[in-house]
């Protein structure tokens, strides 16, 4: 017992290790909004790895002009640079890792969410540049605006993933709470225990609501929706990452798009492969506390609950803070 | 998130006033190349580089949001932090390296006499922008009285010189809540007899 509320516990303090500090608008920004966060130790380590990609970033596109062959280079220190970049804090895991802990137990479906979030945000990316500074030739602030735009849409999703996570989580919860609180009742005021029938018939009068313990998976259950899968892709997918725009106009500027856009993609798949290892570090976490479960007593579904309830206003309480600080931020600044 | 994405190389001058005390911190900082295509995106005719009236609009932007971070520029004295007034003169520019410059004067609040040593960092605290000094001549005096000196005290580098290496310092200052921005600052010191 204690051994499963540990896991619990870890992961209700991994959800909340997620979580991004949140944002002022930055000078120089480059999109909408950059999270700004305190660092630790392996945070600073990820830092000065994204230093070292993103300089070889800059130097890869200014010797492909002269040498086609910079493009490996390029291709290799976008992979890393969106390997290292996805490990830092950032409100795209932290929703992901969240619904993956309110919601999902299949890691196939997992890894693919990690997977389509991550190919958005480059896509969004190519997109944005393409139409805005490619096509209409935007400034700078143009483009900060709709990246505005843009943070708007995401943080909505959020918040209505929330919003969403937090009904079914609740009720869910309610239910548990309101089993366990008439398993009491009953079982205080009658002296009979249904424990005690040994009839095999498991029979008992109307008066006997005694708890029969379901099925883990069932109570915790996976509900997958499609509607709540591609909300979680949008909201954990859909704001642009910096380095993404940046390298983007970079390459453009030197008539070597193409090499942006590749470069782009190459982000995504770093990005993916650690979301994806967050992702199923979150499924792995919560299936083994489903494992140990396999005939759950009462208070252990109702901290089960309780966490997928946390991780549901998590999302919920991210999405209304990215929101306000957003109309209370700098909005089109 | 919260890396580097922006790196400035950062040229300051201390400003003296007509009394021997500072007035002020004059900086031109000059972006990395990303940055410079970024804020130049859209701009300018003909191939041309944008000009300072083009890029205004962004340096009006950029300027506004610096508030709230004290201007990336903090000074210190006698263990006090003097405070500075909103920026004059500012402009964006691109230079002959297509780089974009930004150049403001930072007045003090009061100005201070360097009798005892006057400091200043620029760093951004959230490392978003990572700064660093400009190799030849990073900070100058401008009309100081005579004798007054001016040293710069470089921080133990997180990363060796060769910019590949995690130095001894880096894992020195992994610590939880190591400010990374304040740790990669130099600091500049005026001292005046």
């Amino acid at each position: 017992m204690k051994c499963k509320q540990v896991v619990w516990a870890l992961l209700l303090g991994f959800l909340f290790m997620m979580a991004p500090a949140f944002a002022q608008q930055h000078p120089f920004a480059v999109s909408g909004q950059e999270a700004l966060g305190s660092y630790n130790g392996l945070t600073g380590l990820i830092l000065a790895w994204q230093n070292k990609f993103n300089s070889e970033l800059q130097h890869a596109t200014r010797a492909l002009k002269s040498d086609p062959s910079a493009l490996a280079t390029l291709m290799l220190s976008s992979f890393a640079y969106g390997i290292f970049h996805a490990a830092g804090p950032g409100h795209g895991k932290a929703v992901l890792t969240s619904y993956m802990i309110a919601n999902e137990t299949a890691l196939k479906r997992g890894l693919t969410l990690a997977g389509l979030a991550a190919i958005l945000q480059g896509v969004i990316a190519i997109a944005l540049v393409s139409i805005a500074a490619a096509i209409f030739n935007a400034t700078a602030g143009q483009m900060k605006q709709a990246t505005n735009l843009i943070d708007i849409a995401s943080y909505s999703a959020i918040m209505l993933l929330g919003a969403r996570l937090c009904w079914v989580k609740g009720q869910n919860f309610i239910n548990q709470v309101l089993r366990v609180y008439r398993t009491n009742a009953n079982s205080s005021s009658h002296n009979f225990s249904c424990d005690e029938l040994e009839d095999g018939k498991y029979e008992h009068g109307p008066n006997c609501n005694h708890y029969h313990a379901p099925n883990a998976e069932t109570l915790i259950s996976s509900s997958f929706s499609w509607r709540e899968a591609i909300t979680t892709i949008i909201a954990a997918g859909l704001r642009p990452c910096s380095g993404a725009i940046l390298i983007l106009v970079f390459t453009l500027s030197q008539n070597l798009f193409y090499a942006g856009i590749a470069a782009t993609f190459m982000m995504s798949l770093g990005t993916a492969i650690t979301t994806g290892a967050l992702a199923a570090i979150a499924v792995y976490a919560k299936n083994t506390a489903l494992r140990w479960a396999k005939k759950p007593s009462q208070k252990l579904l109702l901290i089960g609950g309780a966490a997928e309830l946390s991780a549901a206003v998590l999302v919920l309480s991210l999405g209304l803070f990215l929101l306000c600080n957003l109309s209370f931020g700098h909005i089109g600044a | 998130m919260a890396h580097p994405h922006v790196w400035v190389a950062v040229r300051s001058e201390v400003v003296f006033g007509d009394d021997g005390k500072i007035i002020g911190v004059r900086h031109a900082w000059e972006f990395d190349e990303m940055y410079s295509a970024f804020a130049t995106q859209g701009l300018g005719k003909n191939g041309a580089p944008p000009t300072k009236e083009e890029l205004a609009p962004l340096a009006k932007t950029n300027i506004e949001s610096l508030a709230e971070f004290d201007y990336f520029t903090f000074a210190k004295q006698n263990n006090e932090k003097p405070a500075f007034k909103p920026p004059q003169d500012v402009t964006l520019e691109v230079n002959e390296r297509k780089s974009v410059v930004m150049r403001f004067f930072l007045p003090l609040q009061t100005p201070a006499s360097a009798k005892k040593p006057f400091s200043f960092q620029v760093y951004d605290p959230t490392y978003f922008v990572s700064f660093g000094l400009e190799k030849k001549e990073p900070v100058t005096m401008s009309r100081a009285p005579a004798g007054c000196s001016l040293s710069l005290v470089e921080p133990s580098p997180l990363v060796a010189a060769d910019n590949q290496k995690l130095s001894e310092a880096f894992f020195q200052n992994m610590s939880p809540g190591a400010d990374f921005g304040i740790k990669l600052a130099t600091r500049a010191i005026v001292a005046c007899p």
